[in-house]
């Protein structure tokens, strides 16, 4: 049988409920701007009835549980996509300051070769003129200045890549053990059944901030979450986290190492992958192009100067000091050999007034002397590959934004806070709120008017 | 269907991506260029590279050929000066066969004869900007010098060497003669002049006659050599022509690769300001409209 009291309780238990409700969409609100917030759910249960043969009585509603509201596949695509948008955007900013090397100016490589056949020709025109001779040395020290100062630019910018990656490594190091401990926080909550969802919230932010920064793959299990990089390092498994450093090579850059294993190769993805190929990859190919130039121009003109004879009548020496035979270091060390303008070897016979070898020294700039092009289109190719790379690194960039910010936005459209929403909640609750209290008020009166009621045995 | 309930993300980004489009434009714009890095047009810039150069190499061919445009003009007219000698030589050989001349008569007609000898060694080593023109490629040294020993009266010093010179993409210049070849081909106009000195010296009427064809065919032969100035310089002058062509060429192909649309990039500006400022108003629309607003 019912009582009077038991509906007290029935509608005491929604006052109870309601408020519960009320605090879900009051928190809500309050984290309408916090970044990774995913919305809480009030999850409203009718109590187990009560069954007064023949009738069944309901008690009530309980506040079973409040749930923040989220879809684990797409976190994880948003992981994926945040990995590609570090990688591309690291090594877009990377090759957007390399290609500005190769840029038309007055001292680009491109220009400097053309000045210096250009020096080369007006020579021919009276090979005896010591203005002229000094024309072409003039012309060959601003070639080797244009190589020294592009290849020392790449090189600084590799520096500069290399410190990010200690740097990423530092940040990657500070998120694997805040995820670590975030670990803890929501094992020790599950496990007594409560909600973790703030924690778990805090924690889907710190990984997604790790996946800007390398390839993080995440194995969830029942309370903790394993994470490892895409080749299987370990990051973060349970309360623990392993720490990755960055450890100086040969090269005198840091590779970057977990557990004692060089894991530099194998990463591919986030902004520390992006810096990596820049570094390892895009500027090291461009330097190694820069050098071949550099050596192919250097060897065939010294090659040139020898089969000549010079304004004294003597056979011609090196014109550039000849690059080391592997090539490495050609555009960062190429100089000129001589300083003494009648040392350039213009004759073919002998006699100062023969030009057939300045003509010969000319042709090189149409013969195939670097790679099987002429100087000037093997530099051109160069700028093709630098702006080629450099756009299509951002093109990745932008679709990859794009995408992540669709991702974004479909995560938003489920986990976001509405305030529209929160606003109808909190009358919804606040409407059961006062209609559960003015049951408590009937109710109170119903019992004072039992109490009232004249006993029979007066 | 529940919908992304915070809008400034995708507005900001939209805003952020137009106010990239419109520095782009006004990059453009204030360029004139649609190629200012590598990557807006990785092919269009490789090639600018190689227009540049070509277009540097034809401005160099239109200063080497002013550089040599001068000591072609000289030695033509260097050319044409020997041969004006030439005549003269050969009028006094013809006054000098007249056997009703004495002895002193001929002697005053050797006097002039041995002038024109200087003036063609000063012709033959003419110098150009410090360069002996007629010395093949020895250009320091002094072609012609006075030799009573030589029977032609002179010893050549230079040699036969020729230079080319590049001026074009497919074309080259040979920019001289050596005197070996110009003066003394043949029997040589120096060997004609001496037989016409010895001739008149011993007043044999035939060896003058000689001496006198000798000088006719010397003077035909450098004639004949001076053609080659003549061409080489009116072929100068065609290249000229044709570099000039070529350099406005490069100029317009230039524009065509890397040249800014201007109608199309300002009309893109335009719309990429109009775009901006819906974004903003949008932005702005958006503040303050939600459901907690009406429950006042």
């Amino acid at each position: 049988m019912s009582s009077l009291n038991a509906s007290l309780a029935t509608a005491l238990s929604g006052l109870i409920a309601e408020q519960g409700a009320l605090a879900a969409t009051t928190n809500n609100v309050a984290n309408v701007n916090t970044p990774g917030y995913s919305r809480e759910q009030a999850v409203l249960v009718a109590s187990d009835p009560v069954v007064v043969d023949p009738l069944t009585f309901g008690t009530g509603v309980t506040l079973q549980s409040v749930e923040s509201v989220r879809d684990p596949i797409l976190e994880s695509q948003i992981q994926q996509q945040t990995q590609a948008q570090g990688q591309y955007s690291t090594l877009s900013a990377a090759l957007q300051q390399t290609q500005t090397n190769f840029t038309a100016s007055t001292g680009d490589i491109g220009t400097s070769i053309s000045n210096f056949f250009d020096s080369i020709n007006q020579l021919s025109t009276d090979p005896s003129d010591l203005s002229l001779r000094q024309g072409v040395l003039t012309a060959a020290g601003s070639v080797a200045t244009a190589f020294n100062t592009t290849a020392d630019a790449l090189t600084q910018q590799q520096g500069s890549l290399d410190l990010s990656v200690v740097q990423q490594v530092g940040q990657i190091n500070q998120l694997t053990q805040q995820i670590a401990s975030l670990n803890g926080q929501v094992a020790s909550l599950q496990n007594v059944g409560e909600n973790a969802g703030t924690f778990i919230d805090q924690r889907q932010q710190a990984i997604d901030q790790l996946s800007a920064l390398v390839d993080v793959s995440v194995i969830p299990s029942d309370t903790t979450l394993t994470l490892t990089t895409a080749n299987g390092a370990p990051l973060v498994t349970g309360l623990k986290s392993f720490q990755l450093t960055a450890e100086t090579n040969a090269a005198g850059l840091h590779d970057v190492y977990s557990q004692g294993n060089d894991i530099t190769s194998q990463i591919t993805s986030g902004q520390l992958g992006g810096t990596l190929q820049a570094r390892d990859s895009e500027i090291p190919q461009t330097q190694i192009q820069l050098d071949t130039l550099a050596a192919g121009l250097a060897n065939a003109v010294n090659g040139v100067q020898a089969g000549g004879f010079d304004l004294n009548g003597n056979p011609g020496t090196a014109l550039f000091n000849p690059p080391a035979v592997s090539g490495v270091g050609a555009a960062a060390d190429l100089s000129v050999a001589i300083t003494d303008p009648s040392l350039i070897a213009a004759s073919s016979d002998g006699t100062s007034g023969s030009n057939g070898n300045a003509e010969a020294m000319y042709a090189l700039n149409s013969q195939p002397v670097v790679g099987g092009q002429s100087p000037t289109d093997y530099y051109s190719g160069i700028v093709f590959n630098v702006g080629n790379d450099a756009a299509n690194a951002s093109t990745e960039q932008s679709a990859s934004a794009l995408v992540l910010q669709q991702l974004n936005d479909q995560r938003a459209s489920i986990s976001g806070v509405s305030l529209d929403e929160e606003a109808a909640n909190m009358v919804q609750y606040q409407d059961a709120y006062s209609a559960s209290a003015q049951v408590i008020t009937t109710i109170n009166d119903m019992m004072y008017a039992a109490i009232q009621m004249p006993t029979l045995t007066g | 269907m529940r919908v992304n309930p915070d809008p400034y993300p995708d507005l900001l980004a939209a805003v952020a991506q137009t106010q990239q489009e419109i520095q782009t434009d006004e990059q453009e714009i204030a360029s004139g260029q649609s190629v200012n890095l590598p990557s807006d047009n990785p092919a269009a810039a490789a090639e600018l590279v190689r227009n540049a150069d070509q277009a540097s190499q034809d401005d160099q061919f239109q200063r080497s050929i002013g550089s040599i445009q001068g000591e072609m003009q000289d030695a033509d007219s260097a050319l044409n000066s020997v041969t004006a000698a030439l005549q003269q030589a050969i009028s006094l050989g013809t006054e000098g066969a007249n056997g009703t001349l004495n002895a002193s008569d001929r002697q005053a007609i050797v006097v002039q004869v041995q002038g024109i000898q200087t003036q063609l060694i000063a012709l033959a080593n003419l110098s150009y900007q410090g360069n002996y023109v007629f010395a093949g490629t020895a250009t320091q040294t002094v072609p012609y010098v006075l030799d009573p020993s030589s029977s032609s009266g002179v010893n050549y010093q230079g040699n036969t060497g020729v230079n080319k010179v590049t001026l074009g993409s497919n074309f080259s210049l040979q920019t001289n003669l050596p005197g070996s070849q110009l003066f003394s081909s043949g029997t040589g106009m120096f060997q004609a002049v001496q037989d016409l000195i010895t001739g008149l010296q011993t007043g044999d009427t035939a060896s003058i006659g000689t001496a006198v064809n000798e000088l006719s065919s010397a003077s035909q032969s450098v004639d004949s050599q001076a053609v080659f100035y003549g061409n080489g310089l009116s072929q100068l002058t065609s290249q000229q022509t044709y570099l000039s062509t070529e350099t406005t060429e490069l100029d317009q192909q230039e524009t065509t690769v890397a040249g800014a649309d201007l109608p199309a990039v300002i009309s893109n500006l335009t719309t990429a300001q109009t775009s901006l400022e819906a974004s903003l108003e949008a932005i702005g629309q958006t503040a303050n409209t939600n459901l907690f607003e009406y429950l006042k």
